[in-house]
């Protein structure tokens, strides 16, 4: 058994007065893939934006492969640097071509050269299946093409972990399948995964585990198959009878 | 744009109510200006005889010529297209303009001799003065701007100070008081570098607001995404965050430039040699003193013309680029 | 948050240093013959003591007179041409040397700058639109005169003209304006008074040789009656340098004991002015 490589103990985190994440305890081991999902404003996204500090949190301690993230850290950078993230809106830079998007951080993250960040840019944009768009521009690209694109970019920077907060909620219906193949293969291959998403079926084929938020609470976590058959709490029970019905 | 309706009316100086309007307003005003006494009058003598003897009568019949001239003029470029219109009106104020100076009884062999040094001289200072200034300036504008979006108390109470101050001053007394004060405290400094820096001061406080609401305008999600891949923020700040705020930043830079370009005229006074300072001085010794300002006067919209085309040029450029 | 402050204190710094290779004023004279140059602030739009020739280089009586000067002290001349006030204000802070610029040595004047040689007197006049029917001075009492900002001119109309200087006949108030306009400059206020009479100004007072050249270049104006005042010009320089000022003394008296002042008076204005005489 491998160490976690994300641990959160006793995490607390606050909106001014409102109580965003209550006591989440969680850990995820190297290799694993996690599903988090929940009622909207049960917290899963504050949850996973904590995972790489784009939001504090006030208390308790998180630690990503082993370093402890807190306000005084000067290494976040670094904790950034392995830590991949997928937005809900792409939040690709419009500026740049596909490609320029793609080799923007390893050359002046990591310091790679232009032909060694060229040549890792196209690898992962064949991985995501658009290296034909290379020299476009992010906005001559649909969402789900736009969405492969940001995987691809956070792939770049070769990270141990990737953060996807709702990868297909903002796209239309006929491109999702295109997002969760690239998901799920990437999946395949290994790569550790947290993933907020409704695609209960991409939980079902992929996740190592399932955990139900609501009200800022962990309320259940289960392997897919207690989680989605026998269900614990009465509140999963509603989330899914919700959520599986049509 | 006022997007006009998709139904097409018969344009306004086509209705014989208008034409009407117009012929009778435009005789009240031509006769309240009285031109009998010009080469119009002249023209007119077959009709109303003496033009300087020909009282209320003349004066009135060369309002109605003149007015339905005017009149026919307006319904004539009715029947243009857009522009046709534009191109037309456009000359004609310019003919009207010209044809104003031109009655000055100017001195043009005065004012061709003079040219060369405004150019050299004149236009040439006025342009590098301005073009470090607003350089320095927006250098100025970038750092007011992250100070007044910083979350840092002492860095915002500088910035707002500082736009606070030079946007409530005017530029003339800030000129005077970098030139005059700062000798005070030690500091002497030539008439050139206080005017730019006075320029700089003024213009970068302005633009300070120009570039906060250009960092503005960029959605939190770029930062975010930047962020998560450990980009630092002054690297995002210069290649994600300011690049894409270019679009809205450049337009009205572009225009501080041509109003900065007007306002260097004011730092004549500390005795910099821009083309203010030549065109009131260039005259001086022959009492040329209309000659002088005119063709500053010219110069000085030539360049803001051109200015603009570039400025133009530049904007569709950031439009293209950022699709 | 940090980096912000860190760029403060950078730019912070940067600012200190840069302004901390500004000069200090001090010894002018030391200045003038280590570098070899003398910097002589003047007008450039007051025809025919300084302004910008044929040639578009500065030229007129005060131009020579300052050439001469920096010939006798054996350096360059060198004119820079900020604007009168900033000149008669004092505190030159050692941007420039010297001001020749036909300027009267005034009591208040005197409390912020030395005036160490009066090298001519000029006749100040008024002078009047030709359709006036004024025929005397007292017949402008009450009307509309235009004078420079800080002239002695402008002193004058206000009654408040203190002339610090020896040898120069005292003179008496002949006319009490009702509005004085005070104008950049001379220029601008011929520029109003040849509108027409009573346009714009009804009179204006001016050096003689001022009005004369305006005059000549057809503006429509008549000299009213006498010299109102004579005033001694000077040269003048920041207060608290007696080696620059005895070695400016001593140039100006070279140059009128030996008739160089005489003729560049005679060159400029046809007459010599370089007495009251």
């Amino acid at each position: 058994m491998s160490d976690p490589i994300i641990t959160m103990r006793g995490v607390n985190k606050w909106y001014g007065k409102y109580h965003a994440l209550r006591d989440v305890n969680f850990s995820v081991k190297q290799g694993e893939r996690i599903v988090i999902c929940g009622p909207s404003g049960s917290g899963k996204s504050t949850l996973i934006r904590t995972l790489n500090w784009l939001e504090a949190h006030q208390e308790g301690t998180i630690t990503i492969d082993d370093i402890e993230l807190h306000p005084k850290m000067r290494k976040i950078d670094q904790v950034r640097m392995e830590v991949g993230m997928v937005f809900q809106h792409f939040n690709l830079f419009p500026h740049m071509s596909v490609l320029e998007n793609l080799m923007f951080a390893p050359i002046w993250v990591r310091g790679l050269s232009e032909p060694e960040a060229r040549e890792i840019a196209m690898t992962y944009l064949e991985r995501v299946h658009i290296p034909e768009h290379a020299e476009k521009y992010p906005g001559q690209l649909s969402g789900g093409q736009q969405q492969r694109v940001a995987i691809a970019r956070a792939l770049c920077m070769n990270p141990k972990v990737m953060l996807f907060d709702e990868p297909t909620s903002a796209l239309d219906p006929e491109m999702v399948s295109e997002v969760l193949d690239v998901m799920t293969e990437l999946a395949r291959d290994g790569m550790t995964m947290v993933c907020v998403t409704h695609e209960m079926g991409f939980a079902k084929a992929v996740a190592d585990r399932v955990i139900f938020m609501d009200a800022g609470e962990i309320i259940e976590e289960a392997d897919p198959h207690n989680f989605f058959d026998a269900p614990q709490n009465e509140r999963t029970k509603a989330f899914l009878g919700q959520i599986l019905q049509h | 744009m006022l997007y006009p309706d998709t139904v097409q009316r018969d344009p306004l100086v086509h209705k014989p109510k208008f034409i009407a309007l117009t012929i009778f307003l435009s005789m009240l005003v031509f006769a309240a200006i009285n031109l009998n006494g010009t080469i119009i009058g002249e023209l007119m003598r077959p009709v109303i005889g003496e033009p300087s003897e020909s009282g209320l009568f003349g004066r009135l019949s060369t309002g109605l010529v003149l007015g339905i001239l005017f009149a026919v003029n307006i319904v004539l470029i009715g029947f243009l297209r857009f522009r046709w219109q534009v191109l037309v009106v456009w000359l004609e104020l310019l003919a009207l303009f010209l044809s104003f100076f031109y009655s000055f009884d100017l001195n043009f062999e005065f004012i061709r001799s003079k040219l060369w040094f405004m150019i050299t001289q004149g236009v040439f200072t006025t342009l590098y003065v301005s073009a470090i200034s607003i350089v320095l300036a927006s250098i100025v504008a970038i750092f007011g701007a992250v100070a007044k979006l910083s979350s840092n108390g002492f860095a915002f109470a500088m910035a707002s100070f500082y736009t606070s101050f030079f946007r409530g001053l005017p530029l003339l007394m800030q000129i005077y008081l970098i030139y005059l004060g700062l000798p005070q405290l030690g500091y002497v400094i030539d008439a050139v570098p206080a005017g730019i820096l006075a320029l700089t001061l003024c213009y970068g406080a302005y633009m300070t607001e120009i570039f906060r609401a250009g960092i503005q305008s960029i959605p939190k999600g770029q930062w975010e995404a930047s962020r998560a891949l450990g980009v630092q923020f002054g690297l995002t700040m210069r290649r994600v965050i300011l690049p894409q705020s270019m679009p809205v930043i450049i337009p009205p830079t572009g225009n501080q430039f041509i109003a900065m370009l007007k306002d260097s005229s004011l730092i004549s006074v500390i005795g910099v040699w821009e083309l203010m300072f030549i065109a009131r001085t260039a005259g001086a010794k022959e009492f040329k003193h209309m000659e002088m300002l005119i063709t500053a006067a010219l110069i000085y919209w030539i360049l803001s013309i051109c200015l603009e085309l570039v400025q133009t040029r530049i904007e569709r450029h950031f439009r293209t680029q950022s699709h | 948050m940090t980096l912000t402050r860190r760029l403060f204190t950078t730019a912070a710094a940067t600012a200190l240093a840069v302004s901390a290779t500004a000069s200090l004023a001090g010894d002018a004279m030391d200045r003038i013959t280590a570098d070899g140059v003398l910097i002589i602030a003047t007008s450039a739009d007051w025809a025919p003591q300084s302004f910008l020739n044929d040639d578009n280089e500065m030229d007129g009586f005060d131009v020579d007179v300052a050439k001469e000067i920096a010939n006798r002290l054996g350096v360059e001349a060198e004119f820079v041409t900020p604007a009168w006030e900033i000149i008669t204000a004092g505190n030159w802070s050692g941007r420039w040397d010297v001001s020749v610029g036909s300027m009267t040595p005034t009591t208040a004047r005197a409390e912020v700058l030395s005036f160490p040689a009066v090298y001519y007197y000029t006749p100040a006049v008024i002078a009047i639109h030709e359709d006036s029917s004024a025929t005397s001075a007292s017949d402008l009492n009450g009307m509309k005169f235009g004078v420079g900002s800080s002239s002695t001119y402008e002193a004058y109309a206000q009654h408040d003209l203190t002339i610090d200087a020896e040898g120069v006949p005292s003179f008496s108030y002949e006319v009490m304006p009702g509005e004085i306009r005070s104008y950049g400059g001379s220029s601008a206020v011929f520029d109003d008074l040849r509108l027409g009479d009573g346009v714009r100004l009804d009179a204006t007072i001016d050096a003689l040789p001022a009005i004369l050249t305006a005059a000549e270049n057809g503006y429509p104006f008549k000299i009213l009656g006498d010299p109102v005042f004579f005033e001694p010009l000077a040269v003048a320089i920041d207060r608290g340098d007696a080696e620059l000022a005895a070695a400016i003394t001593a140039a100006v008296a070279a140059m009128r004991e030996d008739g160089t002042l005489s003729a560049l008076s005679v060159k400029w204005y046809g007459t010599d002015f370089t007495s009251t005489n």
